[in-house]
């Protein structure tokens, strides 16, 4: 009986596949499934590139971080347990060649490093490279692809840093333990340990990273990690081999999130695609369930029958989706290949799991509705033809495809409050969008006394499926619009930021400048007239309690993770304001309070870990600990490019006492390197930050990124030519009919294929207009709400959106309505 | 007589069909008897709109009556649900239409393959086969609908119910989308292949020709039975 009824399902199922009726309903699923399993392999082939070997990655499977030396006691314990240590630091400083100059960050390593795993390095830049064994010798470097095209090296040109020089031997393509930097932004230098003296840049107060890695047994690593453990200080941190993997997880989870989203848009207009083939397969299949339940089926075996067909489908897609995606994954690969570090090749068959998943929550939520009406068919109806069954019910409908959206959404946002706000903003916009489309397509048809007959024949097509009409304007819309605000936060965005900086803004930074060099920095920068501003001492600290209580306990769950709580801040003294700086709450110090223990704290820092004034604040200074009173909080203008800070005390207190480097910042014409590389080689331990090359250098990232997500919606813009292929094959046997009907009135071909043409260029139009509104709505918010800029009203997107949308649709409307052109009137006689 | 008694394949008692209208309900059909002997033929005669389909439709099974009694072959069709008559029309019953009603998608020959696969029949191709070239159409087997006139896809629908050996064959206005030459090949066909199988024959129409060709004819009037005819 089962097996019989497969095989009719089968039969069924090909004899329709001849006849066409299911490649739409196959499109769709085949776009939501390859959309997912390309970012499902996409982000499975980072995690196991970087994961899988966790060990290698780390380089060790224990790594003591520190911002200080540690005292060499600490690593006889692990010497006793007969385990493997290396020592590596990190810091960053800039590299000369010649009059170029480039930040780098830099590591000094050790000859046993790394532990585990091995570097990969080459000869040349592009060169096939290779692991190597050992570490640059000592007046040797390693140098990143990046690196030596910056300064525009090749092996055995020399480099300086600092005050000593080293020859670029190698060009290091991968190095364990970088996890920390996927996403950094200086590009390496490796280093042997044996040179960091020379250099001159390490000075007491000098912002540093030792690493100190350490492999061995299981239990030998056990045993010194509790040792170890108790004994650490603010500043330290153990990295074990899964601290590694969770650090690098939550990168992961948010890039996962990210174009997870994006993929749910596609993945949600292909469930739309696969409602409307759906029904209209059903429709299709009235008759046959008719005859079927005339010829003896029973409303279960018609069922059976049509879902086997239905998982038939969803397999083929499934398989098809999932190797379109494997090869779609490389495209992601390729274009984010500068970012990510050497990814592993092999990936296992599991990603392609959630692309199946996908599939049958789309043909659950999506198609099964309308599909159940099949077994109500009533078998008079081969009686009568205008027996049809009752339509799906709408709370079924809608229901079941909300509830595989919210499936899809938590799967990707793994947080309820986050997926019920992005459901709830999503059905908003397209309640919005849908409304000004409806009204859009009227207005269109007001038109009709004003256009030619080609028009009129459009819009009126338009308005008279209308339902279908908004969901294509919906589904073009929104595609268009996220591509809109992608171009407009890639080319506009920055620019407008940059161009709102003041001229002479500062645009360098020189930090680590060494008390006993800070009058002879004033006096560079003086000689040469660089307008730069007061050079502000810089203490590094950690805050650790808030009124006694430990700061982890005294502030709100979300604000544990804040950045400013996990790691040392930059504390100083000042006598006066800063210029930038207004205070909100409190007052600023008088110059009575000198050495008393008061604080300033920034007032939005303030703001999310609950601090007021009058609060007592700890901080730990190396291995001091301090307590401060809140006496004001203060506004700070971040983007003035002025050395600011969340802490500042009053002048003569302790914070004097500790050791202390400078920083300043300063305004330099761009094109004037040359002063920067005098600077450097006077004052060999200073790091000069450009923040021209760096903003460069994010516009670099953020490009990539934002080419990434465009790669993405790609699959959304597919999933909304299903959606207008599917609404146009629901309207097919109407156009169909109506085409032959005016040819035999005597319209021409070039009539017919002028009206289409209008239809969906109207449509394509409209669509484009939705878009442009809603980007320049959202774009209003993220400028003036988000990035606080002046908004200008985004007039090309007004252009570009609709003459987008018009070519697009346009083209895929009049591809779509060929048939019509080819029905003969002679079809009209056939008719039935 | 008794509907079980033998040798009665089909029969009605009070058999009624009333629909609810904007105006009150219509009655289409009231207090139908009739009893129909195995391998009769039966012709269901009347002007449109006298209620013919939906006793061809109540007979069968592919409707409920409203009030009265119908049975097939011994079994009363009020005590079965939709899918026990679904078995029954399975087992027992064939049907022609007016409008063919083959499934556009599939050829010929996969539309008489359809029920025998239904079944779960072997050698469903061979004996679809057959009886495609036994109605003349062994050149047409991969023919779409589409492609062929409405005799042949009135030739491939009579196949298509011969190939269950029905005991009873439903014909609802066979010849109505045809012309007279092709209506009367058709009608030969039936009546040649009803004698083949011996097969029980219920035919609405409203061609008295055609009337004339069954065992008797069953007037409906305003969808009450005007008065049974014998031949």
């Amino acid at each position: 009986m089962t097996a019989a009824r497969w095989r009719l399902a089968l039969r069924l199922l090909m004899r329709d596949w001849r006849a066409g009726e299911q490649r739409i309903l196959l499109a769709a699923l085949v776009i939501a499934i390859a959309a997912t399993t390309a970012i499902s392999y996409f982000t499975d082939r980072l995690a196991s590139g970087m994961l899988n070997s966790s060990a290698e990655f780390l380089g060790a499977d224990l790594a003591l971080v520190s911002s200080r030396r540690v005292d060499a006691d600490w690593l006889d314990p692990a010497r006793e347990r007969d385990l493997g240590i290396a020592e590596t630091l990190e810091f960053a400083s800039v590299v000369l060649h010649g009059e170029q100059l480039q930040l780098a960050s830099i590591k000094a390593v050790d000859a046993s490093f790394p532990l585990r795993g091995s570097m990969r390095t080459s000869q040349a830049i592009y060169a096939g490279d290779s692991a190597t064994a050992g570490v640059p010798q000592p007046g040797e470097a390693w140098a990143a692809p990046r690196l030596m095209q910056a300064l525009g090296l090749s092996a055995g040109d020399l480099v300086e840093v600092g005050d000593t020089r080293l020859m670029i031997s190698r060009v290091l393509t991968f190095e364990p333990g970088q996890m920390r930097d996927v996403f950094g932004v200086a590009p390496r230098l490796l280093m042997n340990m044996a040179d960091v003296p020379a250099t001159g840049v390490v000075q007491p107060g000098s912002r540093l990273s030792w690493q100190y890695l350490f492999a061995g047994s299981a239990a030998a690593i056990s045993q010194y990690r509790q040792w170890v453990e108790g004994r650490l200080q603010a500043g330290q941190e153990l990295l074990g081999v899964r601290e590694g993997r969770r650090a690098l997880g939550t990168a992961l989870e948010r890039a996962e999130r990210f174009l997870g989203l994006a993929v749910l848009a596609a993945i949600v207009l292909a469930g739309v695609a696969v409602a409307m083939a759906v029904r209209r397969y059903t429709e299709r299949h009235f008759d046959m369930s008719a005859m079927l339940r005339c010829l003896g089926a029973t409303q279960g075996d018609i069922l059976v029958i049509f879902l086997l067909q239905l998982l038939l489908i969803g397999l083929l897609a499934g398989i098809t989706g999932c190797l379109l995606g494997w090869l779609a994954q490389w495209g992601l690969v390729i274009l984010l290949a500068d970012l990510l570090p050497a990814v592993s090749a092999t990936t296992g068959l599991w990603p392609m799991l959630p692309g199946l998943a996908t599939g049958l929550i789309i043909l659950a939520g999506f198609a099964l509705p309308p599909l159940m009406r099949l077994r109500e068919v009533p078998p008079l109806r081969v009686l009568r033809r205008d027996l049809v069954p009752l339509p799906a019910r709408s709370w079924l409908v809608y229901g079941a495809a909300m509830l595989a959206v919210v499936a899809l959404m938590w799967r990707y946002t793994q947080n309820w409050p986050l997926t019920l706000a992005v459901l709830a903003g999503s059905v908003a916009a397209v309640l919005v969008l849908g409304l000004v489309g409806f009204v859009l397509l009227a207005l269109g048809r007001r038109l009709n006394g004003r256009v030619g007959a080609a028009w009129r024949f459009g819009l009126n097509n338009l308005w008279r499926n209308r339902q279908s009409s908004v969901s294509q304007v919906l589904a073009f819309g929104l595609t268009l619009m996220a591509m809109a605000m992608i171009a407009l936060v890639r080319s506009d965005l920055l620019t407008t930021w940059q161009n709102q900086l003041p001229d002479n803004a500062p645009n360098h930074f020189a930090v680590n400048i060494l008390p006993h060099e800070v009058e002879a920095m004033r006096d560079f920068l003086d000689v040469r007239g660089v307008p730069a501003t007061k050079i502000y001492p810089m203490v590094r600290g950690r805050l650790v309690s808030i009124n006694a209580v430990a700061v982890r306990e005294a502030v709100t769950k979300e604000e544990r993770s804040n950045n400013a709580l996990n790691r040392e801040l930059n504390l100083t003294w000042a006598g006066r304001l800063p210029a930038d700086n207004a205070i909100v709450d409190g007052l600023w110090w008088l110059p009575g309070d000198a050495g008393r223990a008061l604080v300033s704290v920034e007032s939005r820092l303030a703001d999310r870990l609950g601090i007021r004034t009058g609060d007592v604040l700890g901080f730990t200074v190396g291995s001091e600990e301090i307590t401060a009173e809140v006496a004001s909080l203060r506004a700070v203008q971040w983007d003035s490019f002025r050395p600011n800070f969340y802490m500042v005390f009053p002048p003569g207190g302790v914070l004097e006492t500790l050791p202390a480097t400078y920083i300043t910042s300063f305004y330099l014409p761009s094109g004037d390197k040359q002063l920067l590389v005098d600077m450097v080689r006077q004052f060999p331990a200073v790091t000069v930050l450009e923040l021209d090359l760096i903003m460069a250098e994010v516009g670099r990232i953020f490009r990539q990124v934002t080419l990434a997500v465009e790669y993405v919606l790609l699959f959304v813009l597919l999933a909304g030519f299903a959606v207008l292929f599917a609404a146009l094959q629901n309207s097919l046997d109407q156009r169909l009919h109506e085409g032959a009907l005016l040819r035999a009135l005597g319209a021409s071909r070039r009539q017919l294929r002028a009206g289409h043409l209008a239809e969906y260029t109207a449509l394509g139009v409209i669509a484009g207009l939705v878009a442009a509104m809603g980007t320049e709505c959202l774009a209003w918010l993220l400028y003036r709400e988000v990035m606080h800029l002046d908004y200008s009203f985004k007039w090309p997107v007004w252009i570009a959106a609709p003459l987008l949308g018009a070519l697009l649709v346009g083209c895929a409307g009049y591809w779509g309505t060929r048939p019509v052109l080819q029905q003969t009137p002679l079809t009209l006689l056939r008719e039935r | 007589m008794t509907p079980a008694e033998d040798n009665i394949i089909v029969a009605a008692r009070g058999l009624g069909r009333r629909v609810a209208t904007a105006a009150g309900p219509l009655e289409i059909l009231s207090g139908i008897d009739l009893e129909i002997n195995a391998a009769e033929s039966v012709a269901i005669v009347g002007v449109s709109g006298s209620g013919k389909s939906t006793l061809l439709g109540l007979l069968a099974g592919l409707d409920l009556p409203s009030s009265g009694e119908v049975w097939l072959a011994g079994q009363r069709l009020n005590d079965l649900d939709e899918d026990g008559r679904a078995r029954v029309r399975g087992q027992l019953t064939g049907f022609v239409f007016q409008s063919f009603q083959l499934l556009e998608s599939l050829t010929a020959l996969e539309n008489v393959m359809l029920p025998l696969e239904l079944s779960g029949s072997p050698g469903a191709r061979q004996q679809a086969r057959e009886l495609l070239a036994r109605v003349g159409l062994e050149a047409r087997l991969g023919h779409y609908p589409r492609q062929l006139s409405g005799g042949e896809q009135q030739r491939v629908a009579i196949a298509r119910a011969f190939s269950m050996q029905p005991a009873i064959l439903f014909a609802d206005e066979p010849t109505g989308n045809l012309d007279t030459d092709t209506g009367a090949h058709i009608i030969d066909l039936l009546f040649e292949l009803n004698r083949e199988h011996a097969t029980t024959l219920i035919l609405v129409t409203h061609d008295d020709r055609i009337a004339a060709r069954c065992g008797r004819a069953i007037r409906l009037d305003g969808g009450r039975i005007q008065g049974a005819q014998s031949q």
